[in-house]
């Protein structure tokens, strides 16, 4: 990431938080799937509007998975970084 | 004097008319999303606050005048645009295109002159995804319109990021993530209220072609996937602890508005009290959001 944000004040369970939210995330967009499926099927008329309407529920999805991947490998990298910024700072404590 | 001018007790002029094109009152909240984010960012000087705050405003006001210029043979139809300067005969319809395409031009020059040409670009993809995507392609044809065409009102906070730090990554990807996924929980508690209008006009939104109980369940979902996603940049370091409660706070107090729609839709009881005040909290979910975000940053800092 080119960016390069602070360490935090407060030491937060970073690995935790990313697995719950995406957990969260990942329940959703099922439910949302479904729900637009089910939705589809009542209402689109034609076998290629179907189509269509899936993919436009489809498009978000599969970009949220690419996000979250990269937003996996960011956490960890910080997560490391976190971790031994707060180790040297125990190391120099007297 | 024509009715809106009549109501608040104003004179018609062509300036208002042009300012009422530009949609001043759904501007403000875009120009937040661009602003906050520029402090996240970094420190931008009061120069480029002021040159991505002016070219932001003339960018979205160029394209929402674009938008009632292709609009206008529906705009009559419904109670909520039937007012506006095209349908009440106030300006050509000529001439709005003119004025949105010039205003929208001239943002991109200043743009890219006194800020970076990255910013430029981003707000220019936003007009366009607006004008063409959303408004030409996905708006008449899928019930998805708004979910797909939310992206549109997500490029605010990429333009302010730009026009900081001259790039994008995945923090300002956040930042436009949280948009694009608050737009359909925002904009269909409004389609729910205006089903009626919105299907007199033939404009096919999901209250009209799911039905109220499916879009009240995407809703909820929505809300749900929102919520996690706007936690997510604190595990990476974007934000720290009062973003995170901010956003945790904010998250749960919308999905309890949209759940009591649901609850009372479900019991067959009148939903549309609450689902107004839901519109209306979502409105303001966003802008207390990204205000948090740019108090988080200047708190861990200082």
């Amino acid at each position: 990431m080119a960016h390069s944000f602070p360490a935090p004040l407060v030491s937060l369970p970073l690995i935790p938080i990313f697995w719950l939210a995406v957990a969260l995330v990942a329940v959703s967009q099922v439910m949302i799937l479904r729900s637009t499926m089910r939705a589809i099927r009542a209402a689109a008329s034609d076998r290629a509007r179907r189509g269509i309407e899936w993919a436009y529920a489809i498009v978000p999805a599969v970009a949220l998975v690419v996000v979250l991947a990269a937003t996996w490998h960011a956490t960890r990298d910080y997560a490391v970084r976190a971790d031994l910024k707060a180790r040297a700072n125990q190391t120099s404590t007297p | 004097m024509s009715a809106p001018a009549a109501a608040v007790g104003r004179e018609p002029s062509v300036a208002r008319d042009l300012i009422a094109l530009t949609k001043p009152r759904i501007i403000s909240l875009l120009l937040l999303t661009t602003l906050a984010p520029m402090f996240v960012a970094g420190s931008p000087s009061w120069a480029t606050i002021l040159w991505t705050g002016i070219g932001g405003y003339l960018m979205a006001g160029g394209a929402n005048a674009v938008n009632m210029y292709l609009d206008r043979d529906i705009d009559h139809m419904m109670a909520r645009t039937k007012l506006r300067p095209i349908p009440s005969g106030r300006l050509s319809a000529r001439a709005v295109l003119a004025f949105g395409i010039a205003i929208a031009t001239a943002a991109t020059w200043l743009l890219g002159h006194f800020v970076n040409v990255l910013t430029s670009a981003l707000a220019l993809g936003g007009f366009y995804f607006y004008v063409f995507v959303y408004t030409r392609w996905l708006k008449r044809t899928t019930p998805q319109n708004i979910v797909l065409g939310g992206a549109a009102g997500a490029f605010p906070p990429l333009v302010g990021w730009a026009a900081v730090t001259g790039q994008v990554d995945l923090a300002s990807l956040y930042l436009f993530l949280i948009i694009f996924y608050w737009t359909p929980p925002h904009f269909w508690a409004l389609a729910l209220l205006k089903q009626h209008d919105y299907g007199r006009a033939g404009v096919p939104m999901a209250p009209n072609i799911w039905g109220e109980r499916e879009t009240i369940d995407q809703m909820l979902w929505y809300s749900v996937l929102l919520l996690a996603l706007s936690v997510l940049p604190v595990t990476f370091g974007v934000f720290g602890l009062v973003y995170q409660a901010s956003a945790i706070a904010l998250g749960g107090v919308l999905l309890v508005g949209v759940w009591r729609v649901r609850t009372r839709a479900a019991r067959g009881e009148s939903w549309t009290a609450v689902a107004w005040s839901v519109y209306k909290f979502s409105l303001l979910y966003l802008a207390l959001l990204f205000v948090a975000m740019a108090i988080d940053r200047h708190w861990r800092i200082g």
